[in-house]
């Protein structure tokens, strides 16, 4: 379901207000994060691009409630983030979010399959249940011919597509990736571009990235760039572009 | 539930092998350790746990089966008047001064006067009647065979014991007690080398049940009758325990083998943590990752705390499995090991506490896990 640029409070499913971020080290002051306000409709691959240093990660990480503001607020499927306690946050990070991140993270003494069923078995689903998800999303990023092998039988391109599978078998909300393709060639970050554009479509997943790889703005429904905490441009690339997922 | 734990420590279980040699051999110290004391101290019990009486009637006070003071005679048919009891005999115990034929000088002896007959009670379990009734000859004596050297002597060759004249007459295993040498007697012998003139009645009456189960119940039942002077009653097993527990505190061993159980546990427990912490920096990570996922940190913890108890449980079966063979290896080398079932559990109460503390402390260094970090 696409959405306009317009949209009225409430609507989007994520949405900062003027929120701050700052870090001090010794005597500097860095302020990552300037009176940034920003909203993220449902069902949407949002790219967020910019240099390094320009706040973009710290972004992420505000949105998705593992950091703090300084000030502002930021409200997620209805709730505002900085209102819960560590565990509401982890409850609410484990029933509507999934994560993504450079380094793939994956428990070396698990097979694939376990690395999927892990964050399951955590949120109350059956052995059954976990096991039946985690085939389905492992199926769905193209390594149900793998699942039982462990990281150190995978290729690079093959733990991101794991990573993403654990992400993606949560069903969550929102997932969330950071830099997913930069430790990648560029055959395997074209895969995940397109898996990650694919969960957008199918599963109505929003899907908010942070990369500077720029065949990812091709993908990406909408682009936001920032630069020193704050949103430079924010533009639809996609407006009428074709649903395949090939550029 | 996947077993990210135990999978983690089999797939890793280099990383893993340090805490369990750690715990292992902290457990095999702690093992050994206590069932040398016990094997030692339990010397000092040796009249009681080498003999087949169930209660023991002695002087009130008695701290250890060595510092016993003589009793009323006529004790004995206090306690024959109880049904349970199905036998009753004195015991001597006298300190001597030997001189044997052998350039010793003097070796301070403790005389055991029992009865020698086949139904004799005291060391019933480790002198066999024939060797027993040898001991009815006058100034007939025994000793241990790993005890006859220190003694100067040989087997039917004469020494005297305060002043008297004995002889040798056999050679026996399992007497041999601490901070003396036991000498078995007859209690005929045994009064004739009794220096002291103040004793006019046995060091302790010892009596056999008709059921052994009930030597606590008779000890309490037979207490408490002021009418044939001072004395008091033990079970079989109390009594060793009180002897074992005075020499252990008495000599400060106790102390000593607290104190090395507490620094072999120390030890143990900073190896252990410190490899624990190195496999949670080691997946911190991960870990992180998960908790992004939203797996609590509750959760998190709880696999390294289950790490750290299949680190414990491998460490104490390798601990049992070497501990065994060994204390096989010493029983066989006559050194004296003992190791009961309260002992044992100790031990592995100790090694699983180890862990428990390695894995608690372990548990710290995942404050340090912040999923944040994972963005950079």
């Amino acid at each position: 379901m696409p959405h306009t640029a317009a949209t009225t409070p409430g609507t989007p499913i994520l949405r900062a207000e003027g929120v701050c971020k700052a870090f001090e080290s010794g005597r500097q002051h860095t302020q990552v994060l300037d009176h940034l306000s920003l909203a993220i409709d449902p069902g949407e691959l949002t790219l967020i691009s910019g240099p390094s240093g320009c706040g973009k990660s710290t972004l992420l990480a505000v949105l998705s409630g593992l950091q703090k503001v300084d000030s502002g607020r930021v409200y997620a499927l209805g709730s505002e983030l900085g209102q819960l306690d560590l565990r509401a946050l982890e409850n609410f990070r484990l029933q509507h979010t999934g994560f993504v991140f450079q380094g793939f993270n994956l428990f070396p003494a698990l097979t694939a399959l376990e690395q999927v069923e892990l964050p399951l078995t955590h949120m109350g689903l059956s052995r059954q249940e976990a096991r039946e998800r985690a085939r389905h999303s492992l199926e769905e990023v193209g390594l149900s011919h793998r699942v039982k092998l462990r990281p150190s039988e995978l290729s690079g391109g093959e733990k991101q597509r794991v990573a993403i599978a654990r992400a993606l078998a949560k069903e969550p909300e929102l997932l969330f990736a950071d830099e997913p393709t930069s430790a990648l060639d560029a055959a395997n970050g074209q895969t995940i571009i397109d898996i990650l554009h694919t969960i957008a479509r199918t599963h109505g997943t929003t899907v908010l990235c942070v990369s500077h790889d720029p065949r990812l703005v091709a993908h990406a429904d909408r682009v936001l760039a920032m630069e020193d905490g704050r949103i430079l441009s924010d533009r639809r690339p996609g407006a009428g572009a074709p649903k395949e997922s090939s550029p | 539930m996947v077993a990210l734990a135990r999978k983690t420590l089999v797939y890793e279980w280099r990383r893993f092998l340090p805490a369990i040699l750690a715990v292992g051999f902290a457990g095999l110290l702690q093992l050994l350790q206590l069932a040398l004391v016990l094997g030692i101290f339990g010397a000092t019990s040796v009249y009681i746990t080498r003999s087949s009486a169930d209660v023991w009637v002695g002087f009130p006070g008695t701290q250890s089966v060595g510092s016993g003071r003589s009793i009323d005679p006529n004790v004995e048919s206090r306690v024959l008047m109880d049904p349970a009891v199905t036998r009753v005999e004195p015991y001597e115990w006298i300190d001597g001064d030997w001189r044997g034929a052998g350039n010793t000088g003097g070796v301070s002896v403790f005389v055991s006067g029992i009865d020698p007959s086949a139904q004799g009670l005291m060391f019933s379990k480790v002198l066999p009647p024939a060797l027993r009734a040898r001991l009815a000859e006058p100034d007939a004596v025994i000793v241990d065979r790993a005890d006859i050297d220190k003694l100067g002597v040989k087997l039917d060759q004469t020494a005297t014991i305060n002043g008297h004249r004995v002889r040798v007459v056999g050679v026996g295993s399992g007497l041999r007690g601490l901070g003396g040498i036991n000498v078995i007697a007859s209690l005929d012998t045994a009064h004739r080398l009794d220096a002291d003139d103040a004793d006019n009645g046995p060091t302790y009456f010892v009596a056999k049940l008709r059921d052994p189960a009930q030597a606590e119940a008779v000890a309490t039942r037979l207490r408490g009758d002021a009418a044939f002077g001072p004395y008091t009653t033990w079970s079989a097993a109390n009594f060793a325990r009180i002897s074992v527990t005075y020499w252990l505190f008495d000599t400060g061993a106790g102390a000593g083998v607290l104190f090395l159980a507490g620094i072999v546990f120390l030890v143990g427990a900073v190896i252990t943590s410190q490899t624990l912490v190195g496999a949670v920096q080691g997946s911190v990570r991960e870990y992180a990752t998960l908790n992004a996922l939203g797996v609590g940190v509750g959760a998190l913890r709880k696999v390294v705390l289950e790490q750290a108890f299949w680190v414990g449980a491998l460490g104490l079966i390798g601990a049992t499995v070497l501990g065994v063979a060994l204390l096989v290896l010493a029983r066989s080398q006559d050194v004296p090991v003992v190791l009961g079932p309260v002992a044992a559990i100790t031990c592995i109460t100790l090694v699983m506490g180890q862990a428990t503390v390695s894995g608690m402390a372990a548990m710290r260094s995942m404050r340090r896990i912040d999923p944040a970090t994972l963005l950079r």
